[in-house]
């Protein structure tokens, strides 16, 4: 019997050692292919057993903050969005399943704690018994005009079935004070702890058409229309240090062009000045006479537009944390007649409403392009910074002496009559000094009867140093002056309002 | 020992309470207060009845019961328990069904458990003084031990995730007969075979090398294994058949010490146990997630017990998240079935290793007591007990780790359930007795009769 007894024991060892091995081999071997595959939810809910950090605005508005969810939650804590639609292309959205954008995405490291900026922190949190918390990220985003944003947005877009986007910056450091988008959506679907709610809202939102997931003030590339003129007037008083605003240039009513039988007209073959083929820069460019500057743009050659372009930021990619920035693009035309229309923001030229920002924040600026940028900065439990972001130079797009013409001719657009934008500046209640380029892009992509894009890019005050720069693009809106400049000016008021300057 | 004991898993309730930070501490010194005075109690009892039993084995087994109810304070403290599983199918967005939620009545349910364990080992130990007391219920025992485990069968509204092995009494809540009726069993078969032993292995011929016992002594394994797969048929109870016939088996191989036994036990379990996978199917999903945890489909569906359970022992890693810091209500039934992965996931590989060996130790122990006690009945009653346990832990830890297909058998001592912890209770006052009776020193004469005379080799 004993004998029998010692070889069970050998079986019940193989047995355990077994069962040692498995253990090991998937605790120790295994844990990390087991913890990162696909379907396992546990590292994603990891991160909502600690209470994620608030988004905030620059002047103090919560927009997004996790409160707890109580008895009956899934998880410790459910994230709440603020003014939902106005504010997601700032924050993005935070399922409960991984997926993140904006804001969400891009700061999530210290918006869920897990950041290396907090890990001293989570550890005296910790001996302390302190309840571990993510950090604040506080936004550039005045909440002001942000709200004015969406609502300008809104009132255009509404039911229109178009799409729209707005940035607005401070020239002088970059902060981005207000972005919004058209259609929008509410975050908080998405962020619900019910996978089928979820998954409901999710698939809501895909079937819309536009889509409202799509952040069209970052992402929509459209024709930036005549607002490039401020690119070809640049280039042209870069190469030509003699001229100035008020130098005379060929402004023909009809530019012929060369290699082809096309002919270049200005809006509603409309003549440029008093007819006489002559007139100032600063009338062709108040007027936007597109014969003018496809003329300019021909002599400067697509080579050095394109150098120029890329000094206010086009054809490079915006690595801008807290934002999927769509690149700008101006590329070199093969002929002398696509140079042309090219020059007046056709072709295959295209931006989106923050590139239409950065061109009113780098003339704004003295000529000096700003990085713009969204996350102000990051704050811990016990409000010390964890992280913040200082003002950089991202480029010197033109001279000083430059720069002092096109702020001229981008004041003349909304204040001399012969400017696109002097109708509604005249109607312009409150006497606030705007400057400004209107863009009117006839864009193949809307269908031929359909209106064109209205593009506005400005800033404000222009009488003196400016604090706001906006570049609105809305999607088959008509003319700049209608459709864009209402709303960039509306954002401008009522951020110069929010900071004591209106 | 029993002082470690209660150190251990007041550390473990602390700590709980520690990490989930929202949490008062008063239930917790309550629960660590009571636990302490069990174990005490349980000292006690065991120092007045039973001596000289071996030391090791009521600590151990009360660290177990111990860290049981901790990490089902745990689990009531995060608010939550294993979910029931995933409801809907729904791919990439989410598995979460409804969360079931644990009270602090199933801990007081589980401490109540605990006290009618401790006051079954205590009336056993009283009452039964010697173990082969125990032989001469053979036929009874065996009877009782046969109608517990077809209770089930005939009971109304039994079946549970497919298995039919629980029986619902109103008001008292669900208890698997089975968990008592193998203990009833292996004391009926320790009988048998003891008086059986010789003809069953002496008696046949040999062929091919291998001594074949005579067809008429077939019978016994025979009736068993026919039990065995109406088990497995009427009940689809995988986990327990295998430890039934483990435990038979087992003891038959001990009593006889022949290979042929061995061979034509296993040999039969493995025909009943591959034909039942490919006829019943709720056996065959069973081998077929085990083969095919991670694909898209099983993931979500028959495997996703399983494969919540190897993701917790994935988050857990080496050092695990401490307890009280993972997310065990992942696992569907982590209270129970999967206690393991719970304990992988917050104690880490470290944490599973020394419970493995904390079983390791109570097995050890139990097969050195058969070693050790002279009496057959009580020599192979230990052996079969110490296998029995071994063969549960290795089915269980095995099957929620994927070494084996995964069934539904319970966790000694960890697992929340009442009838799994009184059962483990009565098997460890069935080995406190053996052993003690093992290493009860020899009576001392009663007369002097004198020094035996010294005979000089010189």
């Amino acid at each position: 019997m004993d004998r029998a007894l010692k070889r069970v024991t050998l079986a019940i060892l193989v047995m355990f050692l077994l069962l040692l091995l498995n253990t090991n081999y998937l605790q120790a071997f295994e844990a990390n292919s087991l913890t990162t595959k696909p379907e396992n939810d546990r590292a994603s809910a990891e991160q909502s057993q600690i209470q994620r950090g608030d988004i905030k605005t620059s002047d103090g508005v919560t927009i997004a903050a996790s409160k707890p969810s109580g008895p009956n939650g899934t998880y410790k804590y459910q994230r709440y969005y603020s003014d939902g639609p106005v504010y997601s292309p700032v924050t993005g959205y935070d399922t409960l399943y991984g997926t993140q954008t904006g804001v969400e995405n891009s700061e999530s490291d210290l918006l869920s704690g897990s950041g290396q900026q907090l890990a001293l922190r989570n550890f005296l949190d910790q001996i302390t018994n302190k309840a571990q918390k993510g950090a604040t990220v506080q936004t550039t985003i005045n909440s002001k005009a942000q709200q004015a944003a969406y609502k300008g947005l809104a009132s255009v877009l509404q039911g229109s079935g178009h799409s729209g986007g707005l940035v607005a910056m401070d020239p002088s450091t970059g902060k981005i004070l207000a972005m919004a988008s058209y259609p929008s959506y509410n975050p908080n679907a998405l962020a619900s702890q019910n996978g089928v709610e979820v998954n409901k809202a999710d698939q809501a939102l895909q079937a819309q058409n536009p889509s409202p997931l799509i952040n069209n003030a970052t992402s929509a590339l459209l024709p930036p229309g005549s607002t490039f003129k401020i690119v070809t007037s640049s280039a042209w008083f870069t190469e030509h240090s003699d001229q100035n605003a008020n130098s005379e240039a060929q402004s023909p009513t009809v530019l012929t062009l060369p290699q082809t039988t096309d002919k270049l007209h200005n809006d509603q073959n409309e003549q440029c000045g008093d007819g006489s083929g002559k007139a100032t820069l600063i009338y062709a460019f108040a007027q936007s006479c597109d014969t003018t500057f496809g003329n300019l743009g021909m002599q400067i050659g697509g080579t050095n537009l394109q150098s120029e372009a890329e000094k206010f930021g086009m054809n490079k990619p915006m690595d801008v944390p807290g934002l999927s920035a769509a690149t700008s693009s101006y590329s070199v035309p093969n002929s002398p007649p696509l140079t042309a229309f090219s020059a007046i923001g056709q072709f295959s030229d295209t931006a989106t409403p923050l590139q239409e920002a950065m061109f009113a924040s780098a003339v704004a600026n003295n000529g000096t392009l700003m990085r713009p940028y969204l996350v102000q900065q990051a704050t811990a439990s016990d409000l010390s910074v964890v992280q913040s972001t200082p003002p950089q130079v991202l480029s010197a797009a033109v001279s000083p002496t430059v720069d002092n013409n096109l702020k001229q001719m981008m004041t003349a657009v909304m204040q001399q009559p012969e400017g696109t934008g002097y109708q509604f500046n005249k109607n312009n209640e409150g006497g606030l000094a705007i400057a400004g380029k209107t863009g009117t892009a006839q864009n193949a992509m809307n269908g031929v009867s359909s209106a064109p894009d209205a593009v506005f890019t400005s800033y404000a005050p222009a009488d003196s140093t400016p604090k706001i720069a906006v570049g609105v693009m809305i999607q088959g809106g008509g003319y700049g002056a209608t459709a864009a400049a209402p709303i960039a000016v509306s954002v401008e008021k009522a951020y110069l309002a929010a900071v004591g300057q209106g | 020992m029993i002082a470690l004991a209660i150190g251990v898993v007041a550390f473990a309730f602390v700590n709980v309470a520690l990490s989930l930070k929202d949490q008062g501490f008063g239930s917790l010194a309550i629960y660590v207060v009571i636990y302490a005075v069990i174990s005490v109690i349980v000292h006690l009892v065991v120092r007045r009845w039973a001596p000289y039993a071996d030391p090791l084995l009521v600590p151990l087994a009360l660290l177990l019961n111990g860290l049981g109810l901790a990490m089902l304070y745990r689990l009531i403290q995060a608010g939550r328990n294993g979910n029931p599983g995933p409801t809907y199918t729904n791919h990439g967005v989410s598995h979460i069904g409804p969360i079931g939620t644990l009270t602090s009545s199933d801990m007081s349910k589980q401490f109540l458990f605990t006290l009618v364990g401790i006051a079954c080992l205590t009336v056993f130990l009283i009452y039964v003084k010697e173990p082969r007391m125990m032989q001469r219920y053979t036929y009874l025992f065996g009877l009782i031990g046969v109608i517990l485990f077809a209770l089930p069968t005939v009971w109304p509204g039994s079946e549970v995730q497919g298995a039919k092995i629980q029986i619902t009494i109103p008001g008292l809540g669900s208890i698997q007969p089975a968990e008592f009726g193998k203990l009833f069993l292996a004391l009926s078969f320790a009988g048998y075979l003891v008086a059986k032993r010789d003809v069953l292995s002496l008696a046949g011929k040999r062929v091919l090398g291998i001594d074949l016992p005579r067809g008429r002594d077939l019978g016994p394994i025979m009736a068993m294994w026919v039990l065995t797969m109406l088990l497995l048929v009427f009940e689809s109870d995988i986990g327990t058949s295998a430890v039934f016939m483990g435990l038979f088996v087992s003891m038959i191989y001990i009593a006889t010490g022949r290979n042929s036994w061995l061979l034509i036990g296993v040999g039969m379990f493995l025909i009943g146990g591959i034909s039942a996978a490919l006829l019943i199917p709720h056996v065959g999903v069973r081998f077929s997630i085990w083969l095919n945890t991670f694909t898209p489909y099983n993931v979500d569906h028959n495997a996703y017990q399983l494969a919540q359970g190897l993701y917790g022992m994935g988050a857990g890693g080496v050092l695990g998240k401490g307890f009280g810091g993972g997310q065990p209500w992942w696992t569907p039934l982590v209270q129970s079935d999967f206690v393991i992965t719970g304990f992988g996931e917050e104690l880490g590989l470290v944490g599973v290793m020394a419970i493995l060996l904390i079983y390791g130790l109570i097995v050890q122990r139990g097969l050195r007591t058969a070693l050790m006690v002279k009496d057959p009945f009580s020599k192979l009653l230990a052996g079969g007990l110490s296998f029995m346990l071994a063969l549960q832990v290795f089915v269980i830890v095995g099957g929620s780790t994927r070494l084996i297909p995964e069934t539904g058998i319970t966790t000694p001592f960890l697992a929340q359930g009442g009838a799994s912890l009184i059962g483990s209770w009565i098997m460890i006052a069935i080995l406190v007795r053996l052993s003690d009776t093992a290493r009860r020193p020899a009576p001392k004469p009663i007369q002097d009769e004198g020094l035996t005379q010294v005979v000089s080799l010189k």
